[in-house]
């Protein structure tokens, strides 16, 4: 129970830690040959850095990129804005509910996380930059892979995880619970978090859901799979939800049915997530949602997590905080939050290009006349509630129910 | 027979050093008979009318750890399969543990070995019985041994793409560039290679191959009883300077030359009726039967398991030997040994034979204790060394 009151309270060491990416110099975009690499001896930062203060640092790191928006009047109010949400971020840091970038990391033959890699929008130092506290890692496959072969590809898209985890110690750390979250934010390490995987991915079986969920799997998306389609959710497909209470592994409805979505609604005891999921009522896209559900994944307590993509929210800034506004109203503070869906194939919005780009969203909200604290739930209270509330019913339900042995054939024959 | 003296001494022996088994196939068992319904099967009840093994049992039998297979078939038929078969079997074995935890404790290290032995429970292991569970895949070799897996067996009675198994056809001739590799992330993961039911060829390979000590989970030695799922002299004699252990096992068609001359001869029979060796449709089971009327079934007894453990220790050492019982993967069992119950048998065979206390120790306990914590030592110095390998079948085999 420890760590029931801690979500929203900065820790000076992990405020410290964010401090260095700040001072980086913001490279463009692309980490070219020309990026500057930290020296191999271990020197945290290179020398290259300007002299001062952060503040100094700051207002000209925003030029390359933002100039558009610098030209008008309003840019040094922005920039303001801007370091105010480097303030706000370092103490409440972003938990980012989708990047995809274990499917990329698949296909590059060498990665470089640590220090920086122009291969991806997710690495290191534009994590720090962007002040991301925790990250689930896709497991997705975006190949049309079903039955046993989703399950294969799944545990390896696991084993890629763990390598690329194991490898960064210093930066990055598995976990499994809303503790280890706080614990890994507490060490200044990104926590990571394993999922959502496809539905096809569990081969039809509780058994191997109970088997990735020993993996790490935190979240699975409850789509593509005989029991949880168009149609919703099949008497298997329910028990697979409740199985997933029972042990621990969030729901996400993100590209689920809508019938699917609402029969989640009912049958899970803890609360769901929409990893991917903007408002439809602004932009009609498939995965977002109707301000009907929104307003039932409120009641829920369950969290919408805005997709900071083109094609879901638009093409700016802007666009994706009228999201934000949108779902906030409707939903309540306490179910938005924060999706980057960086790595996934994705266009971005505008000054949302790659991980380290949540200030200048956060600056917007800000501007916006955001509360300190809608703010606070939405970049990491929202997020940790719910992997609480997560732990919470795996512990209660685990002591009155056994693990089920129902099998798809049994119940949806 | 054995004197009660010499039991009795043996049980007393076991409550100190008890027996950790290479191969029990009850979670196999409890998918054929009940799909994994382990109310049905409750093994803290009597089920000697079902299964070879349950907790009476196991404690009267003084076994203190147990290595469950999470074997899945290696049929062509099953194959496509065999992952996600095979994590619904270690799922089994998590949910045997979970469900008697005063009698079971999850193990995965050799210390984990000695602190249940410590707190009186049984050491529950997991060996996956053939390369076919992973898929050709070294992602999902580490991925098993993140869930547990401790062993694994090279093959089953199939060959798989990289390594000849004992009762198929030779075909890559041992382990091929590939299945260097596996047995190398293996090692560097701390992954026992198991080198039962794999062709002779493989074994030198793997031997040849790992940098850790090897075990045979359930083999038992050719020169007494020449079957290929035995292991060979000259491969017994490499087990000193690899540090591996060779698991005696129980199954009286291995073990026995009778049997194994009587099994040849009925499947014969089958196939001289038209049918297959292993066909159990009415008519193949009544022409089998009149077999059995006119040829009566050899049987194997505890001093057969013996006479092969003597041969063992005169060519590998006793610091190279174990015990593998496949119960619950053998319908018939020797007499004396027909059940989990019966260890206490073969230790009170071995003492009249004039085996030392010492010897019984390793023999039961110690030399399977030693041989994971080598795993694992190997382990650590590789991790620290080199990075977990991605090669595939395609790239080493093509």
């Amino acid at each position: 129970m420890a760590d029931l009151q801690d979500e929203l309270q900065a820790t000076a060491e992990a405020g410290r830690l964010d401090a260095p990416a700040k001072r980086k110099p913001k490279p463009s975009r692309r980490f070219g040959a020309a990026e500057p690499i930290a020296p191999p001896d271990g020197t945290t930062e290179p020398g290259t850095t300007e002299p001062g203060t952060a503040d100094g640092a700051k207002a000209p790191e925003a030029a390359p990129e933002a100039a558009g928006r610098l030209a008008d009047p309003e840019g040094a109010e922005q920039s303001d804005g801007l370091e105010e949400a480097h303030a706000f971020l370092a103490d409440h840091p972003v938990a980012d509910g989708y990047s995809g970038l274990p499917w990329v990391l698949r296909h590059l033959p060498w990665y470089e996380l640590e220090l920086g890699e122009s291969g991806v929008d997710t690495d290191v130092p534009r994590m720090r930059e962007g002040h991301i506290g925790a990250l689930f890692w896709s497991l997705h496959l975006s190949e049309p892979l079903t039955g046993d072969r989703a399950v294969g590809a799944s545990l390896e898209q696991l084993d890629l995880v763990h390598k690329a985890v194991e490898a960064d110690p210093e930066h990055l750390r598995l976990v499994r619970t809303a503790g280890e979250v706080t614990d890994a934010r507490n060490r200044g390490r990104v926590a990571i978090l394993l999922g959502p995987a496809g539905a096809p991915a569990l081969g039809d079986s509780l058994a191997i859901l109970r088997a990735l969920h020993a993996l790490g799997l935190k979240a699975l998306t409850l789509a593509g799979v005989s029991w949880a389609s168009e149609a919703g959710l099949s008497r298997f497909g329910e028990e697979v939800v409740r199985e997933m209470n029972r042990v621990g592994v969030l729901a996400d409805l993100s590209g689920a049915s809508e019938q699917t979505i609402r029969r989640t609604l009912a049958v899970s005891r803890a609360p769901v997530l929409c990893t991917r999921s903007a408002a439809h009522a602004l932009r009609p896209h498939p995965a977002n949602l109707s301000d009907d559900l929104l307003a039932a994944l409120g009641e829920a307590h369950g969290l919408c997590m805005v997709p900071l993509t083109s094609e879901q929210t638009g093409p700016s800034v802007r666009d994706v905080a009228d999201h934000l506004d949108h779902v906030r109203s409707i939903a309540g503070p306490q179910s938005v939050g924060l999706s980057g869906t960086y790595d996934s194939g994705a266009a971005h919005p505008e000054d949302l290009i790659d991980a380290s780009c949540y200030p200048h969203l956060v600056a917007e909200l800000l501007h916006r006349g955001w509360s300190h604290d809608d703010l606070a739930l939405l970049t990491w209270g929202n997020v940790q509630r719910v992997l609480r509330s997560a732990d919470f019913t795996a512990r209660a339900a685990r002591d009155r129910r056994e693990a089920s042995t129902a099998r798809i054939a049994d119940l949806d024959g | 027979m054995t004197g009660t003296g010499s039991l009795e001494e043996a049980r007393e022996l076991l409550r100190e050093f008890p027996i950790a088994d290479g191969h029990n196939d009850l979670p196999w068992a409890l998918r054929q008979q009940v799909r994994y319904d382990l109310g049905a099967r409750d093994i803290a009840t009597d089920q000697s009318a079902y299964l070879h093994t349950d907790l009476a049992r196991l404690g009267a039998g003084g076994v203190g750890a147990q290595f469950w297979s999470v074997y899945v078939p290696s049929n062509s038929a099953f194959l496509p399969g065999a992952v996600p078969a095979t994590l619904e079997q270690i799922d089994c074995v998590r949910q045997l543990i979970d469900r008697y935890p005063a009698r079971l404790r999850s193990a995965l290290t050799a210390a984990d070995m000695e602190a249940a032995r410590t707190e009186g429970r049984i050491a529950s292991l997991m060996g996956a019985e053939g390369g076919h569970s992973i898929d050709n895949s070294l992602a999902t070799l580490r991925a098993l041994y993140a869930l547990g897996v401790r062993y694994m067996t090279l093959t089953h009675n199939d060959n798989i793409a990289w390594a000849d198994s004992a009762t198929d056809e030779p075909a890559v001739g041992g382990l091929s560039a590939f299945g260097r590799a596996v047995v190398g992330e293996m090692n560097r993961e701390g992954m026992l290679v198991d080198l039962s039911h794999v062709a002779a060829t493989t074994m030198r390979d793997a031997l040849d191959a790992s940098a850790a000590p090897v075990i045979f989970s359930h083999s038992s030695s050719r020169a007494v009883c020449d079957h290929p799922r035995n292991i060979p002299d000259d491969v017994l004699e490499r087990l000193p300077a690899n540090g591996g252990v060779a698991m005696v096992t129980f199954v009286p068609k291995f073990v026995l030359q009778a049997a194994v001359d009587w099994t040849a001869a009925a499947d014969e029979n089958m196939r001289a009726h038209g049918l297959h060796h292993l066909d159990t449709t009415p008519e193949a089971m009544r022409v089998h039967r009149e077999f059995e009327e006119r040829n009566p079934r050899p049987v194997a007894t505890v001093a057969t398991v013996a006479d092969h453990l003597d041969h063992m220790r005169e060519v590998a050492g006793v610091d190279h030997l174990g015990i593998g019982g496949d119960y619950d993967g053998t319908a018939f069992t020797p007499d004396g040994l027909n059940d989990v119950s019966g260890y206490p048998n073969l230790i009170a065979e071995l003492l009249d034979r004039g085996w030392s206390r010492t010897d019984l120790a390793k023999l039961t306990w110690r030399n399977a204790v030693r041989v994971l914590g080598a795993a694992e030592d190997v382990a650590r110095d590789l991790k620290s060394r080199t990075a977990p390998s991605n090669a595939t079948l395609e790239q080493l085999d093509g």
